[in-house]
């Protein structure tokens, strides 16, 4: 048994002479490797590994003495552990014209220079709606597989990378509409659907289908809505869903019209343009789905809902 | 039987390469000659295409728990019972044995799929002038800038072609494949009246679609649940289900009205069977109230 644990743990492993089973600690101000068992110091000068300079971060300080840059990212690049050489300082990198001496910086990493470039306008995009690094890196991972596929490589690689976002999110469990993604991308919503179903076939995955519940809480904290109106809200949408009162009707759409209604039902009344405008709906569509829900009004409102407008006086369009 | 290596009892268009992403299982149609001594054997080998066709095959068996939709039965029956179509043949084939024995117990749906379009190509066989085409001849518009091609619409049967200066022309609009037939006939009589020698070679049916109402409301979300790797429903881009059939291979948009469209078929036949099989599984997901 001694010799197959030998040949699969081959590397040379420290250990203290007399007590193999030991696991060394480490004493890392002395840097040495110490047997808790008999006090032998087993390896010394190991290599610290914390960093070379404590750095504080305080205005106009001179040039970072660190000199490990970024941490890697091995998931996301082709992990090339190539050397590149920096542009010089001082005055003898400048031949005589000005111009500097050593130019080559052009071709760092071309294999992926397309990939760092779409991480770069997915992290752009991210951004301007604030969404949070899983989610970022979530999308990140699935353009890496997209892009590896090469299934989609006639697609312009901002369709690929709205497209990964919005499946990002949707896996998450924390949808965007297609409007939203267009809002941050320059990408028409026909091209990032189309991208979509693309990924969703060559990735051989699948999302989940969009319920109203999933926007409440972002439509309702853009308008200004108190908890109690989203709650509502929320407990409309699903209650007309299973009545099957809006047949065929995008859970957007049913989502608005019931923001809508509970919005009018309460103290904050909201405009149909303006629920129109965040949700990203047309305000005769809101109004379609407001008719289909008038009728039962009273059985959608939740139990303990505090009218200030009662339920007969709502609007009706 | 070794399907693949005796390629000469098969009909034309039915031999499979191997490598090919077509199913080895002849497909059945009213063109099979008699006493080919074929019996649907199952799928031999394992590219992903038969093993979605397996999928698809074992849903609708789980749908239903009852015998297999006889696929080669509901074909019998239908291509038989064809109204405004010109049967080719009026008795069923005999020595078609199917794959699972004894009676379906469940019956058709009762409902035929209606022809809504057909698309079809033909080749003139000469090389045109568009421009005098669209002079001379009645009810053509022609606007190069646009496109490359004399649109030209004729009543009866009520179609648009487009008509190409390599000759080749692309009728749609037709109800049914001999309308089409008739129509791309009258085309082609046009341009040759017009002075071109036009000939009528290669006239290909490339695509029909249909509709039909099963008559009650579904429920698209449960279809999608279920029947992932076929469906795509995405209310945000588009209020129908997308159902993509393996064999025969054809989309269908389902609609929580309970229509039905169905499109990409090449013969009447796979519209109909398409059907036939999607119908017990749009059953299961009736909307209750």
């Amino acid at each position: 048994i001694l010799k197959t644990s030998r040949q699969i743990n081959s590397l040379p492993k420290v250990q203290c002479p007399n007590h193999p089973d030991a696991i060394l600690v480490e004493d890392y101000r002395a840097g040495d490797m110490i047997c808790p068992e008999c006090g032998l110091v087993v390896g010394d000068r190991v290599i610290d590994v914390g960093s070379e300079w404590r750095t504080f971060t305080n205005e106009k300080a001179t040039n970072d003495p660190s000199r490990v840059g970024d941490a890697q990212n091995p998931l996301l690049n082709g992990g090339d552990l190539s050397t590149m050489i920096s542009k010089g300082t001082g005055a003898a990198s400048f031949d005589e014209f000005g111009n500097s001496k050593y130019q080559n910086r052009r071709t760092m990493s071309s294999a992926d220079r397309a990939m760092l470039n779409a991480f770069k306008e997915i992290t752009t995009m991210s951004d301007r709606i604030n969404l949070p690094r899983n989610i970022i890196d979530r999308t990140n991972n699935l353009f890496k597989q997209v892009y590896e596929q090469k299934s989609l490589k006639g697609r312009s690689n901002d369709a690929i990378a709205s497209a990964c976002l919005y499946i990002a999110c949707r896996q998450e469990g924390v949808p965007r509409t297609f409007k939203e993604i267009c809002a941050v991308s320059r990408i028409s919503k026909k091209e990032i659907g189309r991208c979509f179903k693309l990924i969703l076939k060559a990735l051989e995955t699948s999302v989940d289908l969009i319920t109203t519940g999933d926007f409440m809480s972002r439509f309702c904290s853009n308008l200004g809505l108190p908890k109690q109106v989203q709650m509502a809200a929320t407990y409309i949408a699903r209650k007309a869903v299973e009545l099957d009162l809006v047949p065929g009707r995008s859970p957007i759409s049913v989502a608005a019209a019931a923001i809508y209604m509970a919005s009018q039902a309460s103290a904050e009344k909201k405009t149909q343009k303006e629920i129109g405008d965040i949700a990203g709906v047309a305000d005769v569509t809101i109004r379609q789905s407001y008719r289909l829900i008038y009728p039962r009004a009273a059985d959608l409102f939740p139990p303990d809902f505090k009218f200030d407008t009662p339920v007969d006086k709502l609007p009706q369009l | 039987m070794e399907q693949n290596n005796s390629l000469t009892p098969f009909p034309q268009g039915l031999a499979s390469p191997p490598g090919a992403m077509t199913p080895v299982m002849p497909i059945f149609s009213p063109t099979m000659r008699y006493n080919t001594g074929l019996t649907p054997q199952p799928v031999q080998n394992t590219n992903s295409l038969s093993l979605l066709e397996e999928q698809q095959r074992q849903q609708q068996q789980q749908q239903q728990q009852q015998a297999t939709p006889q696929l080669y039965h509901s074909q019998v029956s239908t291509t038989t019972a064809l109204p405004g179509n010109t049967p080719v043949h009026t008795t069923p084939l005999t020595p078609m044995t199917p794959i699972t024995p004894a009676t379906p117990a469940s019956e058709s749906s009762g409902i035929l799929p209606q022809l809504q379009n057909i698309v079809s190509t033909v080749n003139l066989g000469c090389k045109l002038d568009l421009k005098t085409i669209a002079l001379r001849a009645r009810n053509a518009e022609y606007n190069p800038k646009r496109f490359a091609a004399v649109i030209m619409r004729i009543r009866e049967p009520r179609t648009t072609a487009l008509i190409f200066s390599s000759g080749k022309m692309v009728c749609t609009g037709a109800k049914s494949e001999v309308q089409s037939r008739l129509a791309a006939r009258k085309y082609a009589r046009v341009v040759q009246k017009l002075g071109f020698p036009a000939k009528f070679l290669d006239f290909k049916i490339q695509n029909m679609v249909g509709s039909c109402d099963v008559k009650f409301p579904i429920r698209l979300e449960g279809l999608v649940l279920t029947h992932q790797q076929f469906s795509s429903y995405e209310p945000e881009l588009f209020p129908g289900l997308i159902y993509r059939m393996i064999k025969p291979r054809i989309v269908l948009l389902i609609f929580v009205s309970g229509k039905v469209v169905l499109t990409g078929a090449k013969v009447r036949a796979e519209i109909y069977e398409a059907f036939e099989n999607i119908y017990p599984i749009l059953k299961g997901f009736r909307k209750t109230t």
